[in-house]
């Protein structure tokens, strides 16, 4: 499978704080790969150098072959890659579609073409009979979605999910795990990053865990689950008896 | 549950009926010199002419993309100062040295726009106002240029001669056409930043800048384009207004009370809409000139030469309009801070909520979601 993102050596440092050191993986086209970590493991961090809303203090990383560190983040949407955010940003005081629009209107100059498109993501995700709707009054499973939708408005080619399933009751999750796969089946490549572990099982072809700013293991989930060092930074080590 | 009823915002896109409506309210409006002339009646349309101008440019930047400057005299003055230097002591007709103001303030607004949009929220605002200061200051102070605080006496305007008519810039006719003329291009150019793609842009930066910039919007380029446009006319409206008054001084061109009336114009009105400064300015200036002097009143006919009312205000109220000021503001920030226009649409989509239950049978529910 050939990397569409590249990430190598990546460090980021707030100060004397290193929120990453050192972090490498790929992630191959048409892929979901699950970024995992206890609290304060430098997941967000990491997208956020890899979106451009920081360059990293140190390594590279490569969007389809090319290097894309010190990239804003809107050079980023442009090259097809976007990210949704974990405390939902809806643009409250403008309506659903007007929500989505904002992101179609990335590809195009055109209202019409940009609401067409709109009104397309937001039957992906099933909110099409909220369009007229202020975003600002969205319930949060639906907040969720509209990060979704106004993403794939952009027509990324790679999706970086920040929790999106965070605060969500088990039927609202569950829609969100039956759409990211069928967004893998229309071949989008997705980054999610994901606390409850049933559904970033199901999801992810392939495991990345972050502790403490630094890759601790990657695989496939069952290898990544049995993993002795992941198991201690997520429990504690063994007591003996 | 008022944010989960759909939008009140009246469909986006070209309606012809509401454009005929448009063109034939600028119409009436064009006709009212010529049915009367009294000077201080046309005083208070030029007057609101001007402030919607005023306003309307300062809602592209304030009302559409959300960023408060509360410095926009520095552009206005801009426009005051360049118009009436050219004039005065060039020789240079006014309508040329208008050009010339708007592309100074222009290009000051992008000088000011790469400082202070590094900073958001209330550290941007107070930065703008700082801006506008330096400039008020430097006006007073540099004085082989600015003449200082002795400001700037218009002699003459020489008149407009075309091919096919001549105009003579003498009483208020001339500057009402031209005052109106501008409100309308500003409105019209609110009406397209509403309509096309710069309007989201804009809007969705004022929403969340982040959010706005991960989807492909650089916000610094579009502040500072939003910025230019609101600087553009605002100058054009400080050139007009100098030359309307025939004079210009540091304070009246830069001084903070011109930014925060363009302010205020929007938020009484209703920010980041198109007929929101155009309430706002009708609702400020009538406040502000019938305290300062009531005698309109009279040239209107709505109160008769002897009347008390007049000498009560002139005498114990023309300089509390300051003060009227601080209390309409309060009065709207606190029960209608979408503004009037905010407040007629609350009652509008309440009376036709009140309509559609009387309308649907009992025991059904009202088809108001």
């Amino acid at each position: 499978m050939p990397a569409i993102l590249e990430i190598k050596h990546v460090s980021k440092h707030f100060g004397g704080l290193a929120a990453n050191s050192d972090v490498s993986f790929d992630v191959g086209l048409g892929e979901i790969v699950g970024l995992i970590g206890p609290n304060g493991a430098g997941k967000t961090t990491l997208f956020n150098c890899i979106t451009g809303y920081y360059p990293p203090t140190k390594g590279d990383v490569l969007f389809k072959g090319s290097r894309i560190n010190g990239l804003q983040p809107d050079a980023v949407c442009r090259l097809g890659m976007v990210r949704t955010w974990q405390k939902v940003r809806p643009l409250a005081k403008m309506s659903v579609i007007d929500n989505v629009m904002v992101g179609a209107l990335a590809r195009t100059h055109s209202l019409q073409v940009a609401r067409r498109v709109a009104h397309e993501k937001l039957e992906v995700v099933r909110l099409d009979h909220k369009a007229a709707f202020l975003a600002g009054g969205l319930p949060i499973g639906e907040r969720k979605k509209l990060e979704v939708a106004r993403a794939l408005a952009t027509r990324p080619e790679m999706l970086l999910l920040d929790e999106v399933m965070g605060g969500l009751n088990q039927a609202e999750s569950e829609e969100i795990i039956l759409l990211i796969l069928e967004l893998k089946k229309l071949g989008l490549t997705q980054v999610v990053i994901e606390h409850d572990m049933k559904a970033i099982m199901r999801l992810s072809d392939r495991l990345v865990v972050l502790n403490s700013g630094e890759k601790l293991a990657e695989g496939p989930p069952r290898e990544v689950a049995t993993n002795k060092d992941v198991i201690t930074a997520y429990l504690g080590e063994a007591v003996d008896a | 549950m008022r944010a989960l009823l759909p939008t009140l915002r009246a469909p986006r896109g070209f309606s012809a009926p509401a454009f005929l409506a448009y063109l034939a309210v600028i119409a009436l409006v064009a006709l009212v010199p010529q049915l009367s002339r009294k000077p201080l009646i046309l005083h208070m349309w030029i007057m609101v002419f001007l402030a919607i101008a005023q306003g309307s440019a300062w809602n592209v930047v304030g009302g559409y993309a959300g960023q408060y400057s509360v410095g926009h005299a520095a552009y206005f003055g801009m426009g005051a100062y360049i118009t009436m230097l050219l004039l005065e002591l060039h020789q240079v007709a006014p309508w040329y040295g208008i050009a010339v103001a708007v592309a100074g303030s222009v290009l000051l607004s992008v000088i000011i726009g790469s400082i202070t949009f590094r900073l958001r929220g209330p550290y941007f605002v107070l930065a703008s106002i700082a801006m506008a200061e330096i400039i008020r200051l430097a006006a007073l102070h540099f004085k082989d240029l600015t003449r200082g605080a002795e400001g700037i006496l218009l002699s003459s305007i020489p008149p407009l001669e075309t091919r096919w008519f001549t105009v003579r810039f003498l009483g208020k006719v001339p500057f009402f056409y031209a005052t109106l003329g501008l409100a309308v291009i500003v409105i019209s150019v609110n009406w397209l930043v509403q309509h096309t793609k710069l309007g989201y842009t804009f809007q969705a930066i004022r929403e969340d800048q982040d959010a706005a910039h991960s989807l492909g919007i650089n916000p610094t380029l579009h502040k500072n384009l939003a910025l230019m446009i609101s600087a553009a006319f605002t100058a054009s409206a400080g050139g007009l207004f100098a030359l309307y008054v025939r004079f210009v001084d540091p304070n009246i061109a830069f001084g903070i009370d011109v930014s925060v009336q363009m302010v205020l114009i929007c938020i009484i009105g209703g920010i980041g809409t198109i007929l929101g400064p155009v309430v706002g300015s009708v609702v400020l200036v009538l406040l502000s000139e019938t305290l300062r002097n009531p005698k309109w009143l009279v040239q209107a006919g709505l109160l008769g030469d002897e009347s008390p009312t007049v000498a009560f205000i002139e005498g114990r109220l023309s300089n509390a309009h300051v003060l009227f000021y601080g209390v309409l503001v309060v009065l709207v920030v606190l029960f209608a801070p979408d503004g009037f226009l905010g407040l007629l649409r609350t009652a509008v989509a309440r009376v036709k909520r009140r309509l559609a239950a009387r309308r649907s049978p009992p025991g059904q529910p009202a088809g108001a979601a």
